[in-house]
């Protein structure tokens, strides 16, 4: 990989997003023939798989949201990496389709026998029904990609003209698109997740997955950052002051994200109403208490010890581990949150869990790579990026 | 690229903190002669007067609370937790900007906070001393508060550690020691200040005796950042602890439209966006009167108006929430508690607290109205209301309780409202103590956001 250290353009790209696009179709033809034989398992991997890197995708969307509303000037230099992220939400649409398919096998509340005999769910079929949940689903597309594609095409267009009143159009879009953010992403949420156990609710769900989405999104992107340093690119451009910074905000989201978990948690079981504990029952009966148990350990105590000090947030091995390891357990959280709906007893590992997510993030990265390569690799028009590339923390 | 630097601060305008271009000296200048004024300005003493006499109201109305019993608040069966609880959330969560501006804001680099940093903690350390008095005598038997405290005894008795109001007693309790160490830090620079500017001797003693010693060499400094940046770090997770504690005071409960698993951070948004709104109130006053409008700029106003409008709608996101969730729960006494909230005997509270907190601050949306000091100054009030009645609404939710035949209508009797009122004349009493004694604006902070304070301040840009 080779980048123009004045256009930030890059002239000779690495071959990393085509790996991803065969790796890709080769998980999601494996993935077909996992259909094919046992379609139970094949729809709950998907949807995990599918929620995972749709949460990526919805992180990177917060993510320029977030420094278009606030115009943040550190993260100037790697705004153009979540920008590329959100633009991958087209492709996370068209992954949507499948779950829609397997609505009957995902979600009890779909069956019209089920629902005639079970008095809760009549009361809920006002809103968990398949036609209004496909149409929410399509709602909740629309508005993250209409969002996402005008934000990218403003910030590219201001690579061209280098016209600064262009971040003011910035934030005007993104404060609308904050709140419709919030409220889509929750009830996404609520739909896709939570109507899984359909009797079970939490009015904190919403902001769970939410945590969860954007401390996977930093991970994602303090990879490539740390990949593009492995190539020896943008060295001088995305310093260790910006992987500090990525660093702290993971490690506060960290945080953030256990906070939830335990606020939910911790209000069921002290109230212990059965209607709430059972959904925690599901998961600390069997092998699911292994998991669970992982999930705190890996998701809360282990990364909170690594990042708490100020040479770990900085050192490039350390932020190389626990990226990785955090991406792995978000996906076991997503793992804990949908498969218990299948097994509820046992944990059964299936290769369908591997192939689906390998397949759609395959194709994930290599859309994601050739959105992002293919444009200067930070805002160049962005009158702060002086500013962004000579930050340092004191 | 030196010349793509220089013109960052046409877009990026936050580089100017302080219009004006004021040096070290015209800070030091303009803060310090309010403590070290010779005449105490006539505001100053018609407002004390008014708040020491609402604190004496206080003090009596106590007295007459501990000789009578807690009977004499409009507290029944079912709504056995009545305003003490109401103003006891309110003052904790008043409490929070403080803590917020000073932490928070400081370990994510937003200097203008320096401005208003200073008195927004004293209010952080006022507000939770009068919400500590509620529960203290909302026990009844005031005399043996010490019981929540864990101790060993010869009747090996413990208080229940399974209770959220005994972590309520500890959460509150590390919270004002931390709130007040960091205080009491970031003052002693500024105290050295006075001292060192003191005329009369009893000043000069009493300031010198506060600042420890101070004497701003290079290793005290060194020294000093390091401690604040430690102390930033501990009280960061307290402003998400306390009101989540305090939350759990009704979400562990099974009560309709207490339980509800969003509880801790929807009261952390509620207590940080009333907190801004108290320090709104303040800062647009006391600016005014202590000539300070240089200091604490227009710019800053705006920004808290919109941390406000950040706030207010997680606090609408949070109500939305509750809502949705009870209808979708498909539980007929969780849909109900709502709906009663809505449409109920209390429905004129509830409207009262939608209309304040939620749609009040969408006005600052707009920056015409974000930067209306009458705008901000009325609207930080309605908030602070709007915010009183959050809570009063919660609490209400008890008159209509699992048992028609218990359900009532809570009535306040005038030693619920004389106690409110009395609070907040004692919280004023401090306050203007505070104002009129104590650097009400961190002085060594605004310089060290100065762009004199820059290394490399005067220098050219380098090619």
């Amino acid at each position: 990989m080779q980048v123009d250290p004045k256009t930030y353009r890059v002239t000779e790209n690495s071959k990393v997003g085509i790996i991803g696009l065969i790796i890709g179709i080769v998980g999601l033809a494996l993935s077909g023939i996992g259909y094919m034989t046992d379609s139970a398992q094949f729809f709950h991997s998907y949807l995990v798989a599918f929620f995972f890197w749709l949460t990526i995708a919805l992180g990177g969307l917060f993510f320029t949201l977030l420094h278009d509303l606030v115009q943040a000037k550190w993260s100037i230099v790697i705004r153009r990496i979540a920008e590329s992220i959100m633009t991958v939400l087209p492709l996370m649409a068209l992954f949507a389709i499948p779950v829609f398919l397997g609505i009957h096998e995902l979600y009890h509340w779909s069956h019209a026998d089920v629902v005639a005999h079970d008095e809760i769910l009549q009361k809920k079929a006002g809103y968990l029904n398949v036609t209004f949940f496909i149409i929410r689903a399509v709602v909740y597309f629309a508005i993250w990609i209409i969002f996402a594609l005008l934000l990218y095409k403003k910030s590219l267009q201001m690579d061209k003209t280098k016209d600064s009143s262009i971040l003011v159009k910035l934030r005007r879009i993104s404060a609308p698109g904050m709140i419709l953010f919030a409220l889509t992403s929750t009830f996404a949420a609520f739909d896709w997740l939570m109507s899984l156990d359909p009797h079970w609710y939490s009015t904190i769900f919403g902001v769970y997955v939410f945590s969860g989405s954007f401390l996977a999104v930093l991970s994602f992107i303090i990879l490539v950052v740390l990949y593009q340093r492995h190539n020896e690119v943008m060295r001088q451009t995305v310093t260790v002051e910006h992987c500090h910074d990525l660093a702290k905000l993971t490690f506060g989201f960290v945080i953030f994200w256990a906070y939830m978990g335990f606020s939910q948690y911790f209000l069921m079981w002290y109230a212990n109403i059965p209607e709430e504990t059972v959904w925690y029952l599901h998961r600390w009966q069997g092998d699911w208490k292994d998991i669970s148990l992982v999930i705190i350990f890996g998701h809360f105590a282990i990364p909170f010890v690594v990042l708490i000090t100020r040479a770990a947030k900085r050192s490039f091995p350390v932020l190389l581990v626990i990226s990785v390891w955090l991406l792995f357990v978000h996906w076991v959280d997503l793992y804990w949150l949908v498969l218990p709906n299948l097994y509820n007893h046992e944990v059964h590992l299936s290769w369908i869990d591997l192939t689906t997510m390998v397949g759609i993030g395959g194709v994930f990265v290599w859309y994601f790579w050739r959105r992002y390569t293919s444009q200067p690799l930070v805002p160049i028009g962005d009158p702060g990026l002086q500013k962004s590339i000579d930050f340092v923390n004191i | 690229m030196s010349s793509q630097a220089e013109n960052t601060g046409a877009v990026y305008t936050d580089e100017i903190l302080f219009p004006g271009n004021p040096t070290f000296e015209s800070i030091t200048e303009s803060v310090s002669r309010i403590p070290e004024a010779r005449k105490t300005p006539r505001a100053w003493w018609v407002l004390f007067s008014i708040s020491l006499a609402l604190a004496g109201m206080l003090v009596a109305m106590i007295g007459y609370l501990f000789w009578e019993g807690i009977g004499i608040w409009g507290v029944q069966i079912p709504v056995g937790w009545g305003w003490a609880i109401v103003n006891f959330v309110w003052w904790v969560g008043i409490g929070h900007a403080g803590t917020i501006i000073s932490a928070i804001l400081f370990l994510l680099r937003q200097r203008w906070r320096t401005s208003i940093n200073r008195f927004a903690e004293a209010m952080t350390i006022f507000a939770v001393i009068c919400a500590l008095i509620f529960p203290s005598i909302h026990v009844g038997r005031a005399w043996v508060l010490y019981w929540t405290m864990p101790f060993p005894n010869q009747m090996d008795l413990w208080p229940n550690f399974r209770s959220p109001l005994l972590w309520d007693a500890f959460a509150v309790g590390t919270y004002f020691a931390c709130s007040f160490m960091f205080w009491y830090v970031g003052l002693i620079p500024d105290l050295a200040t006075l001292r060192d500017r003191a005329i009369n001797r009893i000043k000069k003693i009493l300031y010198g005796i506060f600042s420890l010693g101070w004497r701003g060499g290079n290793r005290q400094w060194r020294h000093y950042e390091l401690a604040y940046l430690v102390l930033a770090g501990i009280s960061t997770p307290l402003v998400l602890s306390v009101h989540s504690i305090v939350s759990t005071d009704f979400a562990t409960s099974i009560v309709p439209g207490w339980h509800t698993t969003i509880f801790p951070p929807y009261f952390v948004a509620g207590a940080i966006f009333s907190g801004f709104a108290m320090v709104m109130t303040l800062s647009v006053i006391a600016r005014k009167i202590y000539n300070l409008e240089h200091i604490i700029t227009p710019k800053v106003l705006e920004r808290m108006n919109l941390i406000m409008l950040v706030t207010g709608s997680m606090v609408g996101y949070s109500y939305a929430m509750e809502f949705f969730i009870a209808w979708y729960s498909g539980n007929e006494i969780e849909q109900f508690t709502f709906i009663n909230r809505a449409f109920g005997p209390y429905a004129w509270a509830y409207w009262i607290m939608i209309s304040c907190n939620v749609l009040v601050p969408q006005l600052f949306w707009f920056k015409r109205f974000r930067t209306s000091i009458p705008v901000m100054f009325v609207a930080s009030i309605l908030i602070n209301i709007g915010m009183w009645f959050e809570r009063f609404v919660i609490v209400m939710s008890l008159a209509r309780d699992y048992l028609p035949s218990s359900w009532d209508y809570y009535s306040p009797t005038v030693y619920d409202v004389g106690i409110y009122i009395g609070s907040i004349g004692l919280f004023f009493t401090l306050f203007l103590l505070f104002l009129r004694f104590m650097p009400m604006v961190a002085m060594s902070e605004v310089k060290g956001v100065l762009p004199q304070a820059d290394p490399h301040y005067g220098e050219k840009a380098h090619a």
